[in-house]
């Protein structure tokens, strides 16, 4: 099912400017870094302009790549050499196909609008440039992470953007819980990273190389089904950490502390969509172990439902959209796991729209109302934010599925490609979640701009400046239009990818196919319909509903407890066992140990000086007596 | 000359024992300082003794040297002699035992 | 019996016997006059060896100049010097004794042993002393060994430098904290001698 590995070309044309890409955010980084306090607000502009510039010639660089043959759409240009050692080299390489070619549009160009959206956002921050060097810094790396030609690269583009994202979520650092916010992120996804770099020594111990096409090609031949699932699980382990997918997942909602637009560029549009691209990446090492795609597929679905219920019961709007971009991103990990790797790179791209969307939209609505993030205190700010909320609306309709909107194709292929007989459990599972997502996002979106104000600060909210609102429109006509790239299964995207990753696979229709648009088109207006019920029409006191059906909400919007479990199965045994180490082990044991040792010598010490008496004859006696031995031993001899 | 060589290494050793003798049981830094001038002349006289013996005049060099030597050690001793006597208005060395315990 | 052999039986007793004396002696000076003697008895035994520089050498820096030098010493210092001859340390002086005895009897087995006592110095020593002894001892002394002889010229430059700088007296030092205390003193004195008007 998996075409060949092709055969890289020469970077040459404008693909030799392949470097520059990543290379541009690397220098604005250092740039705003060193000197961004004296550049003041410019250090935004350069910001945004490096990353801009970073689009354009990614999008120069596409098109070149276009107008070769499919079989010829694999360029590598090399760098320098990073590591040799022996036999083993790893070269700091590039690698531009169809996955990493979408890829790098996504993050330079939702990534460039997010800067001139930050512009604004962080207007008054005392640490302006910083922001903007981290910003940077993150692009880079996670540019590295797309672009390297090898898991080396990619590893290295993959703690880098963990440490931006720790950086991020802790800008606010005055504030400790921001920190234990940015602590909690990374420490994790190190638990995944871990994994993720044991796979990679497993594969270095197999094949010897890191190298994509050396590994992609020697796949088959070299690993057997349960070394390759070893190392698909390794790998996985590392996606799940980086995604948010369960049982991983309890970062993500959390790191909602940072500021908003970093929330929309990393913890919705780019970052945590490493581990599905890590996926794609290694599909032709997951599509030998039937059982790694399998566990895929059922971490993605148990994601899913998990993700979209939670967000159902959370007051605040960037929770909502952390366990919306959760669950989203399981829709993702599905897909893959039911070997729809196309489609799951359209679903990334379209959710990289929409989600940014949605962030900077609940940006937007949060600078507007001075910083308050719960719904319960907002609504009718639609009268008030006319823009905010015209966006808002269009991304929220894009992830409900709306048809013709971004979303719909992005989530009516997936459910297609489960819509099969033997996998009639996923796509069960997969229209509840679509169904939840659709209840959840309407009722975020009714709540903040329908009914009546229900605080102070929801009377006297304002539209956010044009700054702002720019980059919410753009993004809205990408959510709005994003379905053309992918019209069906073999829409345009797909044909893009098709050479490297292999077709969509197909099986015996479950439900016929009129049935089946019917039926998911019912379901998402099924939830706007109740939602617009529930929250909007006020017939219904939704304070009153959600307490008949305690416990059930307390416990979504305490995420099921999954902290407070891993609290108590994970974090407080070790936090004894670290005690019981420290205080015992360590103080009594090993302290104990060295403490005898320079006790004793002390005690011996103390006997042993009594025979220093000072008294100078009584040693020149000593050293004479000693003479007069060696002289015996020297006489007895002859 | 008829006197065996045994003899006069024997001398140079018994001169040698009594030297150490001297260091061992008196008090007086000057006195000790003298006992070494005796074991340094026991010295020299057993290699003035090896000198004639083996038909070379090495040793006598050697016993030569020696002397500068006693004599620069002298000068430097009896120089730290009058130091502590100053300092401490004795020169009794089981006094100056500060290096102890 | 040979004149040598005359020689060394008058003068070796008297060697030993010289410097018994100048161990039981309480008076530093006796006991400075006694190793004298031992080292004219020495200073014989050089001539005996055919080492005659070295017996002239004997008498001139040793029994003079040293021996000046520790006689001028005893009288700086005074002659009893507050010293006692009390033994203090247990078991010091038996021992003392106890361990020169061994050492002398094992010299002797070793002598014994190792060069026999009927061993003469063989024949020939003229040759080596042509034309003379000094003669000779300077052929030796700055052919062979001339850069160790340079270089106890700067041994000995040193230990007159050392010499020097140890026996100097020295006015006592005066620290930066007194010279202070000293000013505070004397501004203390001066602020209160204007603030009381004289009577």
């Amino acid at each position: 099912m998996v075409a060949a590995e092709l055969v890289p070309q020469e970077a040459i044309g404008r693909a030799s400017l392949l470097w520059l890409i990543p290379a541009l955010p690397l220098l604005g980084a250092a740039i705003d870094l060193f000197v961004g306090r004296r550049l003041g607000r410019w250090a935004g502009w350069l910001a945004t302009a490096l990353v801009a510039a970073s689009f354009l010639i990614s999008i120069g660089v596409v098109t070149q790549l276009l107008d070769l043959p499919d079989e010829e759409r694999l360029v590598v240009q090399h760098l320098f050499d990073w590591i040799s050692v022996g036999d083993f080299r790893v070269g700091m390489d590039l690698r531009l196909d169809a996955v990493s070619a979408t890829m790098i549009l996504v993050v330079t160009g939702v990534g460039s609008l997010i800067h001139l959206y930050s512009i604004g956002y962080m207007r008054d921050d005392p640490r302006f440039g910083r922001y903007f060097a981290y910003l940077n810094l993150f692009v880079f790396f996670m540019l590295m992470l797309v672009l390297g030609a090898n898991y080396l690269v990619l590893y290295l583009g993959w703690e880098g953007v963990g440490a931006c994202s720790y950086l991020l979520i802790g800008f606010w650092f005055e504030e400790v819980a921001n920190t234990e916010a940015a602590k909690k992120a990374f420490i994790t996804t190190r638990i995944g990273d871990s994994l993720l770099l044991i796979g990679l020594a497993t594969i270095v111990f197999k094949f010897g190389t890191l190298d994509y096409g050396e590994v992609f090609t020697g796949a088959p031949a070299v690993l057997t089904e349960s070394a390759a699932t070893v190392i698909a699980l390794l790998l996985l382990a590392g996606a799940i950490g980086k995604s948010a997918q369960l049982p991983l997942h309890v970062w993500l909602p959390d790191a909602m502390a940072g500021p908003t637009p970093v929330s929309a560029l990393i913890h919705a549009a780019t970052m945590v969509t490493a581990g599905v691209y890590l996926v794609i990446r290694s599909v032709p090492i997951f599509e030998l172990s039937p059982v790694a795609l399998d566990v895929v597929a059922w971490v993605g679905i148990l994601t899913v439902l998990f993700g979209g219920i939670c967000a159902l019961a959370q007051w605040d709007i960037k929770r909502v959209l952390a366990y919306s971009t959760i669950s989203q991103l399981g829709f993702m990990f599905l897909a893959v796991g039911l070997g729809a790797y196309a489609p799951a790179l359209f679903f990334l791209v379209a959710h990289a729209f929409y989600k940014a969307l949605l962030f900077l939209g609940a940006g937007s609505v949060i600078h507007g109302m001075e910083g308050e993030q719960d719904l319960r205190r907002m609504g009718g700010l639609g009268r008030r934010m006319p823009w905010t909320a015209f966006t808002m609306g269009i991304g929220a309709l894009a992830l409900a599925g709306f048809p013709f909107l971004a979303g719909f194709f992005a989530k009516d292929i997936v459910l297609e490609i489960a819509n099969t007989n033997e996998r009639w459990g996923f796509y069960v599972f997969g229209s509840i979640g679509a169904l939840l997502s659709a209840l959840y996002v309407s009722r975020l979106w009714f709540l903040t701009f329908v009914g009546r104000p229900r605080s102070e600060a929801a009377e006297h909210a304002h539209e956010s400046e044009s700054l702002m609102v720019v980059p919410l429109a753009v993004l809205g006509v990408g959510a709005a239009l994003g379905g053309v790239l992918s019209l069906g299964p073999h829409g345009w995207i797909s044909r893009f990818v098709e050479p490297l990753v292999g077709l969509v696979p197909e099986g015996e229709e479950g439900i016929p196919g009129p049935a089946f648009l019917v039926i998911a088109v019912g379901i998402t207006f099924a939830g706007l319909l109740v939602a617009w019920w529930v929250y909007a029409s006020g017939r219904v006191d939704w304070h009153r509903l959600r307490e008949r059906l305690e416990p059930l909400p307390r416990a979504a919007l305490h995420g099921w407890y999954v902290d407070r479990a891993y609290d108590a199965v994970i974090v407080q045994p070790a936090k004894a066992l670290a005690g019981i180490t420290a205080n015992v082990v360590d103080a009594k044991g090993i302290d104990g140990l060295v403490n005898a040792i320079g006790g004793g010598t002390r005690r011996l010490a103390r006997s042993g000086r009594l025979l220093q008496t000072g008294f100078v004859r009584s040693y020149a006696l000593v050293v004479f007596a000693g003479a007069v031995a060696v002289l015996l031993y020297v006489g007895s001899r002859l | 000359m008829r006197t065996p060589i045994a003899y006069f290494v024997m001398l140079s050793g018994i001169l040698f024992a009594l030297g150490t003798v001297g260091v061992l049981t008196r008090r007086n830094a000057l006195l000790i300082f003298m006992s070494i001038e005796l074991q340094l002349n026991a010295v020299n006289l057993a290699l003035v003794a090896f000198s004639r013996m083996h038909n070379q005049l090495t040793g006598q060099v050697l016993a030569f040297f020696s002397m500068v030597v006693a004599a620069a050690e002298v000068v430097v001793g009896l120089a730290i002699i009058v130091a502590i006597f100053r300092r401490r208005r004795t020169i009794d060395v089981d006094d100056a035992r500060e290096l102890r315990w | 019996m040979p004149l040598d052999n005359v020689v060394f039986w008058v003068f070796a007793p008297i060697s030993i016997a010289s410097a018994v004396g100048m161990l039981v002696m309480r008076n530093a000076i006796h006991a400075a006059l006694f190793l004298v003697v031992n080292l004219f008895c020495i200073a014989v035994m050089f001539l005996l060896l055919d080492a005659s520089f070295l017996f002239a050498v004997q008498i001139v820096v040793y029994a003079g100049a040293i021996m000046v030098l520790f006689l001028f010493v005893i009288m700086l210092l005074g002659v009893d010097s507050g010293v006692s001859v009390r033994e203090r340390l247990l078991g010091q002086r038996p021992l003392a004794i106890a361990l020169a005895v061994a050492f002398i009897a094992e010299l002797f087995v070793a002598v014994r042993a190792g060069i026999g006592f009927a061993t003469h110095a063989p024949p020939g020593f003229e040759a080596v002393n042509q034309p003379g002894n000094t003669q000779a001892l300077s052929e030796v002394l700055f052919r062979e060994y001339f850069f160790p002889f340079e270089v106890t010229s700067v041994l000995l430059i040193v230990a007159a430098i050392a010499a020097m700088v140890l026996a100097r007296r020295q006015a006592p030092a005066v620290t930066q904290a007194e010279l202070e205390a000293h000013r505070a003193q004397v501004t203390d004195e001066l602020e209160h001698a204007a603030a009381e008007p004289p009577a």
